[in-house]
């Protein structure tokens, strides 16, 4: 009998050592968030830097990612719609916020902005972002800006400089095609998207960031005469054969290897590339160097427009909110900010204040870690221009990408695109599409 | 009581067929970004395409498609299953490697071509052109995009079609074809006179088929062009999958998915009659 009950309690005593942990996670209350295409390499950061560190820090919650794919955005749009989302809403864009804060399917989160300190550690110009009617719907989860990437060696070694003017940067692409170098290593094949890019540094750094703005809110059309100026440089620059022969057979990869080849010498695109600098640039012995992109005249120099690739929200049938609001914190935070920015970079460029206290590891570039402290810099100081895929409605955005093409190609002239292009932002900015628009200086 | 055993499957076919298609048409009628509440605009959607260039654009580029559809592969595949009928040997590993290409998936078969053939960087349209060949992509170029696309849909699908026509013409009577050549017809004459007969069902079939499916295209425009560039390759349903995906304008993708569904309506009434005259014969 004796012998039966030492067994038994062992057994009991066993079972209770394998069941608690078990039965805590039970206990804690579940976190759910649904998130994009991932590699493995990439889920293993989130997991390490995010759910598990996450979980052991909040023993009453628990954080899990659910992998959606590259089709997340719909997904995300069907199960707002039926009130079965995730707790965390990771959206594609500040466009999609729009829209759903209009629905009244997210939470809003000025409560938790000012009892966690968001609106002290977060740069004020993304608060604004994700406001709409006066309430915070959203926080940005990475923010990108557009610039110019060179081959330094190549540069060197024609003595060439980075141009700081529009005027120096054609002097500079025609003396690049006169060498038989193409100026801009540039590619849409994988992508048609790729085509904002130009057409979104254009419009700030010829039309100007105040008249982008003004065209946001509606207070010019875009068929003003800056916008007009600003898409006939662009066509110039297009029909110089500033863009290469093989723009729309070229993936963004390819082009961007043109240059660390020194057969293309510089390529405007976004902060987001530098992932691709240590696996062009080393094995082509080159120097990769970014500056702003270059102004027209009487608009300073250079202008950083600023992009927001996807944003976090709450549910608003959230079961889980203050839960869902911990993870957004955990997640603007400096430690998060420095280990994550360590290990993959470009894709976590949370928006902080203050990156005094950020510390990346000896792999990160040097080039990426000054470029993001000068974007964070400028931007604390309201000095950013407007990318489009952030600050544009969808439809508005989607002939922008296509219909630059058609004035490229000659199908329609400056002119009707603006004016078509204008027709679309009308009819969307009066249905309330547009997506709330922070003033730069 | 044997009514009974048609319930499972006329319950699949509303769940699945029926709810989706009539919400389909009544959100054609409706002002919705997918997100907000749906508004009624009655043929909003409908004027909307009408005054829109880019859907006739993608209209026009809908009926090349099926033009050359209804010709070339039809042709190919007639003329390969023919060859097959008279040349026996190798004709199981003729068939095996015509039929290869449809079996691979659409995305691989796309991105080969893409990379492996078109690219001027990584394909060989990029190592004739070092040769000195003035040869270049046709996806890049406004007037070739859709042939483009449509050689590589080509390649993937013309084997089917001689697989099948293979197959039909194998069931032909034998004493009709041995009366032909007792009676000394010419090979063309055969084929005139006795085969084609022989195979019309099959070949009418095929046809009404390709007329559907020619307004469903969308994998390999979407993969190889996604409608580009300048619309030059854009086909009514990437313009649907477009307007209801990037444009968050989920009424007009109806609207413009009904006008896809009215030319498979208009083909189905043809294929049920030809099905019906069929049956009658």
């Amino acid at each position: 009998m004796k012998r039966n009950a030492w067994i038994l309690s062992g057994t009991a005593a066993a079972a209770l050592t394998l069941i608690a942990p078990l039965a805590m996670a039970q206990d804690a209350a579940p976190i759910t968030w649904w998130y994009e295409q991932a590699n493995p390499t990439s889920q293993e950061h989130l997991k390490n830097i995010l759910v598990d560190p996450f979980n052991a820090s909040h023993p009453d919650q628990n954080l899990t990612i659910d992998y959606r794919g590259t089709e997340l955005d719909k997904q995300l749009r069907v199960a707002m719609l039926s009130g079965q989302g995730p707790d965390i809403v990771y959206t594609p864009g500040p466009a999609y916020v729009a829209a759903m804060a209009g629905a009244g399917q997210l939470l809003p989160l000025d409560d938790y902005a000012t009892s966690l300190g968001w609106t002290d550690r977060i740069l004020p110009v993304f608060l604004n972002m994700g406001t709409y009617d006066g309430h915070l719907y959203a926080l940005p989860k990475t923010y990108e800006t557009l610039g110019l990437f060179y081959n330094k060696t190549l540069f060197e070694a024609k003595g060439w400089t980075a141009p700081t003017t529009i005027a120096e940067l054609e002097t500079l692409a025609d003396a690049m095609l006169a060498e038989g170098i193409i100026p801009f290593g540039a590619g849409n094949a994988d992508w048609r998207g790729a085509n904002e890019h130009y057409v979104s540094i254009i419009l700030n750094s010829v039309a100007g960031p105040e008249n982008v703005a003004k065209a946001l809110r509606g207070e010019i059309p875009w068929t003003s005469e800056p916008f007009v100026t600003a898409i006939d440089t662009l066509n110039k620059w297009w029909q110089a054969g500033y863009f290469g022969p093989d723009y729309f057979s070229l993936t963004g990869e390819q082009s961007f290897a043109l240059i660390a080849t020194g057969e293309a010498g510089m390529s405007p695109t976004g902060t987001w590339r530098f992932g691709s600098v240590n696996t062009y640039f080393p094995p082509a012995n080159a120097e990769a160097g970014f500056v702003g992109f270059p102004s027209a005249e009487g608009i300073a120099s250079p202008i950083y427009a600023l992009g927001v690739g996807s944003t976090f929200s709450i549910a608003a049938t959230s079961e889980n909110p203050d839960g869902a609001a911990a993870v957004i914190d955990y997640v603007f935070s400096e430690e998060f900010y420095s280990a994550m920015n360590t290990a993959w970079q470009g894709e976590w460029n949370m928006p902080l204040r203050d990156l005094s206290g950020v510390t990346l590891g000896d792999e990160v570039l040097p080039l990426y870690t000054e470029v993001m402290a000068n974007l964070a810099a400028a931007v604390n100081q309201n000095q950013f221009g407007y990318t489009t895929w952030t600050f544009l409605p969808p439809a508005t955005d989607t002939y922008l990408i296509s219909g630059i093409e058609e004035v490229w190609l000659g199908s329609i002239t400056t002119q009707d695109y603006l004016t078509q292009l204008d027709a679309i932002f009308q009819q969307e900015l009066a249905e309330g599409k547009v997506p709330a628009v922070p003033s730069s200086e | 009581m044997h009514r009974l055993f048609l319930i499972p499957t006329l319950l699949i076919n509303c769940l699945i067929i029926l709810i989706p298609a009539c919400l389909t048409i009544l959100l054609a009628f409706y002002s919705w970004d997918g997100m907000s509440s749906p508004r009624f605009i009655g043929f909003g959607n409908f004027v909307t395409l009408w005054n829109d260039r880019i859907f006739w654009r993608a209209f026009q580029n809908n009926l090349i498609w099926t033009a050359i559809f209804l010709t070339i592969p039809i042709a190919m595949g007639l003329l390969a299953a023919t060859m097959l009928l008279v040349a026996r040997r190798g004709r199981t590993f003729f068939q095996v490697i015509y039929f290869l290409p449809v079996v691979i998936a659409t995305v691989i078969t796309a991105r080969i071509w893409q990379g492996m053939i078109f690219s001027p960087v990584t394909g060989i349209f990029g190592y004739l052109q070092d040769l000195g060949l003035p040869i270049i992509n046709p996806l890049s170029k406004t007037s070739m995009a859709l042939y483009g696309v449509a050689t590589v849909d080509l390649w993937h699908w013309w084997g089917f079609l001689c697989v099948i026509f293979f197959a039909a013409l194998r069931q032909v009577p034998a004493e009709q074809i041995e009366a032909a050549r007792i009676e000394g017809a010419t090979f063309f004459q055969m084929m005139r006179y006795v085969l084609l007969p022989g195979i019309r069902p099959t070949i009418i079939l095929m046809m009404i088929m390709t007329v559907i499916w020619s307004f469903l295209v969308f994998d390999f425009v979407y993969i190889l062009t996604q409608g580009g560039p300048a619309f030059s390759s854009e086909v009514l349903s990437t313009m649907a999958y477009r307007k209801a995906f990037y444009d968050l304008n989920v009424g007009q993708a109806a609207a413009t998915s009904l006008v896809i569904s009215l030319f498979g309506l208009v083909a189905t009434y043809f294929y049920i009659r030809v099905q019906t005259q069929e049956g009658e014969a």
